[in-house]
Parts: C-alpha cells; structure tokens; sequence
C-alpha cells in the first residue's frame, strides 16, 4: 500500500514537472450487498468493477482510483445512511457508487448536495430515486424501462389475453403497472392481475389460478434467486406449458446465475431486459472475458455486474472531467448526455433524467452450441428512456 | 428460566445510579471524540439501544418470550414518519408521535402475547410481527412500502440546530433521549411496579395470590416496552429521513434479542453494552472483510453461550465480584 | 369441485413437505427440550450432500438421498458432543442464541464451500414431470413427497411409541435422573434421538427441495416457518405435527389459490388463532419444565 502511494506521488510530481495537473488518489466508495441472501449481487458489482479496472487500469488521467467496499447486506435504509456518511466524511471518498436496493438509495441521497458527492446508481431500479437529488447518476434499469417493450411484442406474437403474476413488493407493483400500461396500449387485454407475497414457497396453487384464469399467457415478475425456481417448475408441474399457456417475464427471472438451477424447465421462457450474458459483440467478449476472470466461478455471472462496469466508465468519466477535484455537480454535468458502447449494446446517459438510455431485449431461454443455458436474443427496442420518469 | 439472584436491592440506590448515567453520557462523549466522522452509525446504535432497552423490560423484567418486538419499533419509526411527510417536522413532537404509536401498538401486543406462555408466546409474537410487515408492505401509498417511506425532512431541533450531514444534532439528540430514557426505566424497574414486574417473572401464582393482577400489570409493561421501542424507532427515522420495511421485520426483532441475550438480559446496562458490542463488531468485521463476517458473528455467539451464559455485563459483574472479595 | 379437489391435493402435498422437516425440529423441541434453531441448518446441508453426489459424483437420488442422511447425522453428532449438550439444561433464550450462532456458522461456511448459487439435486426420470392424475396434472415428485411423510409418520410414531427405545426416550424426557438412576445411559439416548432429528432434517432437506430450493440462506429464510409449525402442533407430538402441518398447509394454499394477494396474512391470522385457542399446541405434550 504504501509503496503505491509513493509510485504516485512520484508520478504525480512527474506530471507536475512536465506542467500537468497534480495527479490525487480518487477514492470510490462502493456500497453493495457482499453478504448476506444476495450476496451473489454484490459478487457480481466487485466483479464488474474489477473487470473494468483490469481492462482499463487503475487510474484516471493521471489519478489513482481507489475503491472501498462496504457491505450492506440487506435493504437497511439506518444502515445505508451510516455507511455513506462514514464513505464521506471519514474515508473522504469522491464518488459513492453500487447500491443494491432502493430504500438504501433514498436514504443516501438526501446527503449528497452538502456532501459534494455524486452517487452512480449500479442497480436501484425504482423511477423515483433519481428525482431526490441532481446528483444521482444510474447505469442500470428500471422495470418500466425492460417490461414496456413487452406489451408490443407479446401482441406481435399473437397474445391477446395475459394474467399478471408479480411478487407484492415495490418493484413487483412497478412491473405489473407498466404492463398493464403497456399491453392494453398495443391492443391486448389484461384479464386479472395476482400479487404473491415475498415469502411464497409453494407457487403450485397460484399457477393452478393462472391456469384456470383461461389467458394465453402469464407475465411474471419475481426477484430473481430461490423464489424463481419454485415459480418455473410450478409452470412446468402444473401443466401450462403442455397447454401452450406463454410465459413473459422480466429478464430478472432468468438472470444467468439461476439458468443452470432452473435447467430445461426455462426452455422458451420470453423475457425482456437490457442485457444477456450471451449478447453477440466483441465489447461484450471482452467484458465478459474479464469479468469471469473477476469473479472466479464463470457461473456466477449476471446483470449486477454490467450495471456495476458502465457505472465504473461514468465514474472514470466524471474523475476526468473534473481532474481529480471533488466537484459533484460539475462531474454530473459532465456525463449528462455522455454516449457510448457498452458491452449490452449502445447507450447514453439522459441529459434530463440522468437514467441510462439504452436498447432492450427481447429474449428466450435456449441453449448453446456447448450445451449452456442462455438468454438468446430474439428481437431488439433501441433507445428506450425509462418512461417511469417521463411521465 | 429461573433465576436466583436476590430480587430487591436494598437503600440507597440513586447515587449508583448517577454514576450510571454519568457513565453512558461518557461513553457517548467518548463516542463522539473517538469516531467524529461515524455519527450516524452511533445514532444508529441509540436507536437500537433503545429497542433492546424495551426488550429487556419484556424479556428480563417480564419473562415473556417475544421474537416480535420489531413491530413496536416499527410501528414508532412510521408514525414518526408519516407524521414528519405530512408536515410535522418538530423533532420533539415526532418522538412523541413515536413513543404514543409504539405505546398503542405495545398494549396491541400484550393483549395478544398473553394468551399463551414460552414458546407458544414466542410463536405468537412472531405471527404479529410478520402480520405488521405485510401491513406496512400493503399500505404501500401510506408507508411506501418496500421503496421505503422517504421525503421525511425534520426541522431544527429546538428551532436551533440542524440535521445535517455529519449527524451531530441527530447523535446529540439521540444521546439526551437515550439519558433521559434509560433514567426514568432505572426508576421504574426499581418502583413496586417493576418489582411486581419481576415478582411475576419468579412466580406468577404467588403475586396472584397476593392480590394483584398478573395481566394488567403486565400490560402495563407491554405500553411502557412500546413507548420506549417507538421512542428508538422515532429517532431512526429522524435520523434517516427514510423508513424502511426492515424496521418491522422479524430479523430487526431476532438481532435485538440476540444483543439483549449478548450483555445479559435482566439489567439495563447488559441491554446497552450488548448493543454496542454487537453493533461494533458487526460494523467493524463487516468493514474490515465484507465478504465472510457472518461466520465470525457466528462463533462470538457460541463462544458468549458457552463462556459466558450470564451476558456480558454478567462477566464483568462477576469480575467486580471477584476483585472485591480479594482481601 | 374440481376446484377444491385440485386446492386439496395443493394442500396435501405443501403439509407434507412442511411435515418431513420440520418432524426432526418437534423431536428435539418436545422430546430433548431443545429449541434447536439451527435445524433448517442441518436440512440444508443435507440438501447440499445430495446435490453434490447426484450433480457432481453422478450417483443415483436414493445414494444421493442416504449419503445426505449419513453425511448430515456424521457432522451433526460432533456438534452434539460438544455444543448442543452443554445446553440441554439451560434457559431457552440461551438455546436460542447459541443455535442462531450455529446457524450463521453453518450459512457462512456453505457460502464460501459452494458459492452463492441455487442448487439443485436431479430427480430420477420416474420422479420428475408431470402426472395426470384425472381432473388435472401434478408433479410425479409431489406424489412422491406424500407417500414419504405417510411413511415417516408411521415410523416415527413405531419408534416411539412401540420400542424399547421409545420408553427410553421418553423416560429421559420425563424425568432424566431418575431415568439414569434406573440404569438408562440418558446421554446416549439424548445422542441417538439428536441423531435421529438430524437425520429426519436432511431427509426433509432432500425430498423438499423442489419447494424450498436449496441455497446458503435456506438455514435463515424458512427458520420462522418451521418454529411456527412445530409450535402450533405441539412440540414433541407426532400426531399434533402432522395436524399443524395439514391444517396450515391447507390455510396456506387455500388462501394462496382463493386471494393470492393477501396471502400471509391468512397463514398468521391462523397461526394467532390456533395458538390462542391451544396454548399448548394442537396436541402438545405437557411441558415437563416450563
């Protein structure tokens, strides 16, 4: 450690010498669920992280960029709030970045502006966040954002009449709304909408409604993990694949981690999302290359981890802009409108929301030509703004 | 859960108590000097304080066996919130709110919980506390549900001093009403009624007997433990300015009582010095390696139970004990 | 009608489920007196022994399932021997937070042994898809489930009701110096029964898994469950275990089926109610201490 900060200095006095700015160590302060029920998540945030500082090096213009991580492992707002204040005022980080859920994001925004720190979102997917603070950057999704595309391409695949299914918490209501939105707007009807309880183990008497509500498909929103696995095989058990009853989802329930857990029973499934594990770029294969390499069991990698990669450029991005120097609001004026490729596709950041814009997918579950489940990517939806936000 | 240490602690109690109170007020200003830039996680630390000190008016004083004390919390954390989002926004006031719902909610409880005793109990008060959180995540256009309930701005403490970034005022806050608290619960326990209070935790049969009603002496209880919890929760949102669904989960309830059971459940000082352990270690080790803390709170648990059954605070006892009969 | 049928059989299969694990919690809770809250620990790590052997070793599930059941009981008695005997006689609280430190043990080490993800343990081809059993169709696996909690409850109640060591145990239970005096080795029947609770809970952990999915915080996530249903049957009681677990079951997937929204609040409105009207469990034992 302290050889490092000597290497710097040096160089930092290099950089003075040839009349460049002083070169500072940039500390990022990443707070992520590294324990706990999803710590597969926070896994998942280090490993795109880590993926883009293999890639890209651990500096910025000059600036070393150090990371801190703090675990918060399960939606905490008291938590979150003592965590970001301690990245702060103790750690003096610039940049706070990660969050998993979005009561921890609440809870952190309301210090930002005296803090003079931006806070780039990786994951907290609810619309409302970014209306706290000016300060809010977010490199990830909201459920309006990957369900709308949904509701067009389910009529164009002849469905007309859909049950909802979602899980009865805030992002399950936010998925069932903009389908239902979405759907009737393209033409279709949806005949009754079902909110599960968080703590469902047997999914069996629920898809037995689903199947007698006499629909031709089911749209499903569940967090992804256990609960997923239950609900799919209840699909599978109770018969509605055999009766040719579809099954749409957000891409949430068929993140890559729980394909090989869910096996040939996901076979089909349609999903919408913003990125695949298997997406076809040469961004991508590298992206992904690295991020493997980060992560240690190829398996493991999902979506946290790009969310957590794009925020890492942002993040670089507003360290250059701003030439090491903490100021915030000049370092999110700097990545409002920023373009680029990621490796999910291109995407940019909404000069007005500050929410990434970005393509979504439609895809289905298959399997590779090395026998591996993947999100194969069907049909695309460029540019989608979230229209939580634009109301 | 019978216990033999001598139930009345004779005379001259109250400058032991000053001591006390001058003590926790030290460790706080130690707190404060110690780690200046953490005060929201010390206000954090208060706030459960004062859950556990609640807890253990149920558990230690009381003997009644509850894994849902969380929904007291809870229910003072929301209504303080509420309140502030609808525009009230006196600090004060919004402990007040707090304390009185988590009152309400504590006298809810009781005429529940004492339908039934030891595990039978603890199942239900698991059931409450479950049937609080399904509330909470079904009203979501009051409580926000799972989002949490944010936009909660509290004004200057005293029209003075502002909540702000480096949580002074919340800390201070939260160290005068943790003084003010754990004074009058030393009161309390000490008065005939918490003596009734202990008295039917040893044996119910006997205080019966003795004429006195077992439950509305206990109910009692349950609204002072809920005053007190909604008085912690109150704070935590204050401090916070979001509310989320884990401040009435059963989780918050099985940590507090695992804190409690950490310093010793039956005196309020093993409440507070459990907390603070356990809160400490958890925010040290987690900082220090995110990633592998839970197997290491794990063995400081079985070692506590099969090195110091008593607490904490039961070791350091004994110890002063031990130290005194030296000749 | 058909509707009902279909709910009953729902209803049948999740009892049974809850049943098969949480039997092994009510032996150590009634009989051994301790509230062992680490035993959702324990299905769970029988849960991983089979996925292990029928994933990666490619055995059979009747190998995977005995090699959970053996693997479980083997890491289990240890535990026994030197955690869980010092706190037969002590205060529940005390159980209750040495089991919850074991628990986060068990959770934390699973997590860095075999990661974060799902694991699941093939079903032979004679268990898996689905079954059509007349007015609908059902997983094989769920009939399945059902036969094993009939089997399990029948054995258990032989056990303890029709052998020597049954009266052993319950004996022990009772009134354990006297039972000593009389020549019984109490801490080896103590062991036996730990054993067995063990072994119940890695069986329950195996077979239920296509219900409850097997991964490192199953040890956490489903502990409130099962203490609420051994509890509402009356800790120690076969026959009250089996009624919980029937009739909450039965609230459960009714409630599920009928108004999915509120769910959970039928399962602890009816939780409250029994408990309240049977203090002492559904058929609950007489509590030897209180």
């Amino acid at each position: 450690m302290i050889s490092r900060r000597v290497l710097c200095a040096a160089f930092g006095l290099a950089m003075l010498g040839a009349g460049a700015a002083a070169a500072e160590t940039v500390r990022v302060g990443i707070i992520g669920p590294f324990s706990g029920p999803f710590a597969l998540q926070g896994k998942n945030f280090q490993a795109g992280i880590e993926a883009y500082r293999a890639l890209n090096g651990k500096s910025v213009g000059g600036n070393e960029v150090e990371i801190i991580y703090r675990d918060l492992p399960t939606a905490n707002p008291q938590q979150a709030r003592a965590i970001a204040q301690e990245l702060v005022v103790k750690d003096k980080v610039q940049y706070l970045g990660g969050v998993y859920f979005t009561p921890d994001a609440l809870a952190i925004t309301p210090i930002l502006t005296q803090a003079n720190v931006p806070l780039v979102i990786f994951n907290a997917a609810t619309s409302a966040i970014m209306e706290q603070s000016p300060l809010v950057v977010r490199t990830s999704f909201t459920l309006w954002q990957t369900v709308t595309p949904l509701g067009k391409a389910a009529i164009e695949r002849g469905i007309r009449k859909v049950i909802t299914v979602v899980s009865d918490y805030g992002p399950g209501v936010d998925a069932e709304n903009a389908f239902k939105k979405a759907f009737p707007a393209a033409g279709g009807t949806v005949v009754e909408s079902i909110r599960m309880p968080m703590q469902t183990n047997d999914f069996s008497p629920i898809l037995q409604r689903v199947k007698d509500s006499g629909a031709d498909a089911v749209f499903a929103f569940l967090p992804s993990g256990p609960p997923t696995l239950g609900f799919v095989k209840a699909y599978n058990d109770n018969g509605l694949k055999a009766a040719g009853i579809k099954f749409l989802a957000s891409g949430d329930l068929t993140q890559e981690s729980d394909l090989p857990a869910l096996g040939d029973g996901a076979l089909g499934l349609v999903t919408s999302y913003h990125y695949a594990v298997s997406h076809d770029s040469p961004e991508n294969k590298i992206f992904v290359e690295a991020a493997r390499k980060a992560i240690g069991n190829p398996a493991e990698l999902s979506f946290p981890a790009i969310g957590a990669y794009d925020g890492m450029f942002v993040i670089s991005k507003m360290i250059e802009a701003t030439g090491g120097k903490q100021d915030a609001a000049k370092a999110v004026e700097a990545v409002k409108g920023l373009a680029w490729i990621s490796p999910r596709g291109p995407v940019s950041i909404d000069p007005k929301t500050r929410h990434v814009t970005q393509t979504i997918y439609l895809r289905e579950v298959a399997k590779d030509a090395s026998g591996q489940y993947i999100n194969k990517e069907i049909e695309s939806f460029p540019g989608q703004t979230d229209p939580g936000l634009v109301k | 859960m019978s216990e033999t240490r001598p139930l009345a602690a004779s005379g001259r109690r109250w400058p032991r108590d000053v001591i006390g109170l001058a003590a926790i007020a030290l460790a706080g200003g130690a707190g404060y000097v110690l780690f200046p830039d953490s005060l929201a996680f010390l206000t954090r630390i208060i706030s459960i304080a004062l859950l556990v000190l609640s807890l253990d008016l149920l558990i230690g004083y009381c003997g009644i066996a509850t894994l849902g004390q969380s929904a007291l919390y809870g229910a003072g954390a929301y209504a303080a919130g509420i309140a502030a989002v609808n525009g009230l926004t006196d600090p004060v006031a919004l402990i007040a709110v707090g304390a009185l719902a988590g009152g309400v909610a504590g006298l809810l409880m009781g005429a529940v919980l004492l339908r039934a005793h030891g595990l039978p109990q603890l199942v239900l008060s698991i059931a409450f506390v479950q049937l609080f959180h399904e509330m909470a995540n079904k009203a979501a256009s009051i409580t926000g549900g799972s989002d949490g309930l944010y936009g909660i701005a509290p004004g200057p403490l005293f029209g003075l001093f502002a909540f702000d970034l480096y949580g002074k005022t919340a800390f201070f806050a939260g160290l005068g009403l943790l003084l003010l608290v754990f004074a009058a619960l030393s009161f309390v326990v000490r008065s005939p009624f918490g003596m009734t209070c202990r008295g039917i935790k040893e044996d119910p049969l006997r205080i019966r007997a003795m004429g006195i009603g077992v439950r509305p002496t206990l109910i009692k209880m349950f609204a002072l433990s809920g005053a007190v919890a909604g008085m912690g929760g109150a704070l935590g949102a204050i401090a916070t300015q979001v509310v989320g669904l884990d401040s009435v989960s059963f989780e918050l309830s099985a940590n507090a009582l695992v804190m409690l059971v950490l310093g010793g459940f039956g005196s309020l000082y093993g409440a507070l010095i459990g907390t603070v352990i356990f809160l400490g270690v958890e925010h040290e080790v987690s900082a220090i390696n995110p990633f592998h803390w839970m197997t290491l709170v794990g063995v400081m648990l079985i070692a506590v139970v099969l090195f110091a059954p008593r607490g904490l605070y039961g070791v350091m006892t004994d110890a002063v004990a031990r130290w005194r009969g030296r000749p | 009608m058909q509707t009902v049928l279909s709910i009953a059989v729902d209803a049948f299969a999740y009892g049974m489920v809850l049943f098969i694990i949480c039997i092994g919690l009510s032996v150590t809770m009634g009989l051994m007196q301790v509230v062992n809250l680490a035993h959702g620990g324990f299905a769970m790590i029988g849960g991983y022994i089979a996925s292990y052997v029928a994933r990666d070793m490619g055995l059979g599930y009747a190998a995977a399932v005995l090699a959970a059941i053996i693997g479980t009981i083997a890491i289990a008695i240890p535990l026994e021997r030197f955690l869980y005997r010092r706190v037969y006689a002590q205060p529940q609280l005390i159980q209750v937070l040495m089991t919850i430190g074991i628990t986060f043990c068990i959770i934390g080490i699973t997590n860095y042994i075999f990661g974060p993800t799902l694991k699941t343990i093939p079903l032979p081809a004679a268990l898996s898809g689905p079954v059509d059993i007349g007015f609908r169709t059902i997983a094989a696996h769920r009939l399945f489930v059902m036969v094993c909690g009939l089997a399990v409850a029948l054995g258990l109640w032989l056990l303890i009701e029709r052998t020597a060591f049954g009266i052993r145990l319950r004996a022990a239970v009772d009134n354990a110096a006297m039972t000593s005096a009389l020549g019984v080795r109490t801490e080896f029947v103590y062991a036996v029964a730990f054993a067995l609770a063990m072994g119940l809970a890695a069986f329950g952990g195996v077979v239920g898994a296509e219900f409850l999915p097997i991964e490192p915080y199953y040890a956490l996530r489903y502990m409130v469950t099962f203490l609420v249903v051994v509890s509402v049957g009356g800790a120690g009681s076969i026959s009250g275990a089996l009624a919980a677990c029937l009739l909450l079951g039965a609230v459960d997937t009714t409630g599920r089926y009928l108004f999915p929204d509120f769910g959970n609040f039928f399962f602890y409105l009816a939780v409250i109610v029994i408990v309240c009207a049977f203090p002492r469990g559904l058929l609950g034992r007489e509590q030897a201490r209180g």
